[in-house]
């Protein structure tokens, strides 16, 4: 292979790229619709829906309304308002307490018309067996059969969609409820135990470290939701955004050069591998170009925000390696299936099939997120089309993941893209002068086999 | 030393075989004109010296013992189907495709070249601007730089306009006088008649003709007259020793039967109709391929001269 003539091409690409109004404006609109979506969510995080939330209890009990009321009135004060501004951050409950009605299910669907028309934010029913204790009878059916019994339940009725916050809110006042009516029906004095129900805040802390120059150990410091989720989540969102970009329009690129009949004249001078490689090269030039911007900006912006210590630094020469290689191994991929395609339509039904190593890996962040140390999150993120984006989504997590892992991950990258841009240069020699009908898979196979 | 000796090379595609067996040597500082219908082999052949197919067997060699693989540097190939970056300049485009091949900055030949073909006031315009003639010699510009010595053209003159056409004959004939080798196909017979010095016809795959223009119609001796008589083609109907006859319009041009003495067909001619004009000449490269190909062949060729 001619390295001039591939630093030719390579060059010629990534000039006419970066050049392009397109790129300059993806460059600035990519981060506002990434960074927007986040900004945007910390807006609404910071502005909540303060409006008061009426609640109405039914109470087979007549004991346990009384002590959910007070529970939720104790958790409301402590967080209604911020201490320093003394502004409210938190919507007021106000709960209603209705006395049960002998015809249940005409209350039920009165209720539910209130909730209907916005006079309630929801319902509770409180069963009359609530105050019993679950019985330990070792026996399944019956335990099953408690279960199931309305009678020892809370129910809690909503139309409310989404992540429904107020559930998650009534679960500690409604616990805390019954268990302190199980105790005034056990005759103890909850007025002359006012801290009884009191509930214990709980620090997220991080581990100890010692520091390997000084031999000091750096005390655990408070954790940060956004260290167990954001961070890892944005740094998996970044690879994926940079090698989609980066690798889609190389689809578009190949089949509008053998569209306009430009290949050819290429080819007088080049060979397949050659012209491929320096498409490549100037692709991924032009990913690394974006990329450089998008971390020197994310860097100076989560120090301008005082979180940079949520960003593991170490983490960023992987993110390149993983980058480049899964650039290379989709810009191969692109080329070839670009090869194939002789219209720009043909090459538009293509992209998806182009896009499948970032998507797959995109739909399986939320379950990688929750067991990042799982069997299915490792075995994925040792899956070479997946690698990249899965394996730096868990190495940015605290929990990081075990040291030959990484490394295991790259070499087998390192293979497949290999073989991806061998495969994909034999289907690009084959392919890249035919015209009319796209190849079907089985002859992609063979040229990629045979040549 | 021969610029291109292929010998004995075959190429199929599927069950297609675009080249069957063919030789040829084609001399240094020649032009070798390829004639033959669409789809007989001709751009497969280029192709093939060109390095971007390769043969199924036999062999090509460029200069001697150079294999086109490592030669790719000594030849300027003009495909037919051709395309250029449209949003780039024309001084650029021409600098990108004379540095792909010459790995060194070809500045100074791309200005001379763009002043010789008369484009030098839009060497910055894009390319997207261009008419379709200036696009062609923007493209004949790209071929020619950094002075390859062997020139492939693929049909370079189809979709020309005359003045265009003309710049682009006079500067291959002057590339040829400096020592370029060119080799061209062509649909249009006049044209390889009267600028090549070696004619090939490939048809169907095998080669079928071979050697310079007056060679070739040795092969075929005197036996066309061309004339002219007052009463125009009626006169020309029934004439003995004549197997056909193609008007051309002021002249009518008699292919004689083998062994018809063109002194019988004269008198015959007197006989009947007053003559203002009689020669015997050799066939045109026209009347040969007619003869090869066929008249359909002749049609689709007319179509695409």
């Amino acid at each position: 292979m001619r390295t001039h003539k591939v630093l030719t091409i390579a060059r010629r690409d990534y000039v006419a790229t970066v050049r392009t109004k397109a790129f300059l404006f993806g460059l600035v609109v990519a981060p506002i619709l990434f960074g927007g979506g986040s900004i945007g969510m910390s807006m609404l995080k910071g502005g909540p829906d303060l409006k008061d939330r009426h609640v109405a209890i039914i109470d087979h009990t007549s004991l346990v309304a009384g002590a959910l009321v007070s529970a939720a009135k104790e958790k409301n004060d402590q967080e209604l308002f911020d201490k320093k501004t003394h502004q409210q951050i938190a919507p007021r409950y106000v709960f209603e307490v209705i006395a049960p009605a002998a015809g249940s299910s005409g209350q039920l669907l009165a209720l539910s018309n209130r909730v209907r028309s916005r006079q309630l934010a929801a319902f509770l029913e409180i069963g009359k067996d609530v105050l019993q204790p679950p019985k330990d009878s070792g026996d399944a059916d019956e335990a099953a059969s408690e279960k199931t019994d309305p009678d020892t339940r809370v129910s809690y009725y909503t139309n409310a969609g989404g992540i429904d916050e107020m559930r998650t809110w009534l679960n500690g006042p409604i616990r805390d409820g019954v268990r302190l009516a199980r105790l005034v029906r056990l005759g103890i004095d909850i007025q002359r135990n006012p801290g009884l129900s009191a509930s214990v805040p709980i620090d997220g802390l991080s581990l100890l470290e010692r520091d390997e120059k000084n031999g000091q150990v750096h005390e655990a410091r408070k954790r940060n939701e956004l260290e167990g989720f954001f961070v890892p989540f944005a740094v998996a969102m970044i690879l994926a955004m940079i090698v989609m970009v980066g690798s889609a329009p190389m689809l578009q690129s190949v089949t509008q050069d053998k569209s306009l009949r430009i290949v050819e004249t290429l080819l007088g001078a080049v060979t397949p591998l050659e012209l491929m490689t320096g498409k490549v090269l100037g692709s991924v030039g032009v990913s690394v170009t974006s990329s450089l911007l998008y971390v020197i900006g994310g860097t100076v912006a989560v120090n301008a925000l005082g979180i940079a210590g949520l960003l593991p630094l170490t983490i960023i020469p992987w993110f390149y390696a993983f980058l480049l290689t899964d650039l290379v191994m989709l810009c191969a991929f692109a080329a070839a299936l670009g090869a194939c395609c002789s219209t720009p339509q043909d090459a538009q039904n293509l992209a998806i099939v182009l896009l499948m190593p970032c998507l797959i890996p995109m739909f399986m962040l939320v379950t990688v997120l929750r067991q990042p140390n799982g069997m299915l999150a490792t075995v994925l993120s040792l899956a070479p089309p997946f690698t990249p984006i899965l394996m730096l989504l868990r190495q940015a997590m605290p929990s990081g993941v075990p040291a030959w892992q990484p490394w295991a991950g790259l070499a087998g990258v390192l293979v497949f893209a290999a073989g991806t841009v061998w495969a994909a240069s034999r289907i690009f020699r084959v392919a890249i002068l035919i015209q009319g009908k796209p190849p079907r898979l089985a002859e992609m196979v063979h040229w990629a086999l045979r040549g | 030393m021969d610029a291109v000796q292929i010998s004995h090379v075959t190429k199929t595609f599927g069950s297609v075989t675009a080249v069957n067996d063919l030789s040829l040597a084609v001399p240094q500082g020649s032009i070798y004109g390829f004639i033959g219908p669409n789809g007989s082999g001709k751009t497969t052949t280029m192709r093939m010296i060109v390095n971007i197919f390769y043969p199924d067997c036999g062999e090509i060699r460029l200069f001697g013992d150079g294999r086109p693989q490592n030669s790719a540097d000594l030849i300027g190939y003009l495909p037919e189907e051709r395309g250029l970056y449209q949003k780039m300049s024309v001084q650029a485009l021409l600098e990108f495709y004379g540095e792909l091949r010459s790995g060194r900055s070809v500045s100074a030949e791309v200005l001379s070249w763009l002043e010789r073909l008369e484009l030098a006031g839009r060497a910055s315009a894009k390319v997207e601007t261009l008419s379709k003639g200036m696009s062609q010699k923007v493209q004949f510009i790209a071929t020619v730089i950094p002075e390859p010595r062997l020139l492939i053209l693929d049909e370079p003159f189809s979709g020309l306009d005359p003045v265009s056409a003309d710049a682009i004959r006079s500067a291959i004939l002057d590339l040829r006088r400096r020592g370029v080798t060119v080799i061209l196909s062509t649909h249009d017979m006049h044209l390889a008649e009267s600028m090549c010095d070696y004619i090939l016809m490939i048809f169907r795959g095998r080669k079928v003709l071979d050697g310079t223009l007056s060679s070739i119609q040795d092969q075929y001796g005197e036996d066309t007259i061309r004339v002219t008589t007052a009463g125009g083609l009626a006169a020309l109907e029934r004439l003995p020793g004549v197997e056909q006859v193609r008007d051309l319009g002021q002249v009518q041009e008699l292919r004689l039967t083998r062994g018809a003495d063109p002194q019988d067909v004269l008198r015959a001619l007197v006989a009947g109709a007053r003559v203002t004009s009689f020669s015997l000449v050799k066939p045109s490269l026209h009347d040969i391929f007619v003869r090869i190909a066929g008249a359909a062949a002749v049609e689709e060729s007319h179509a695409n001269a």
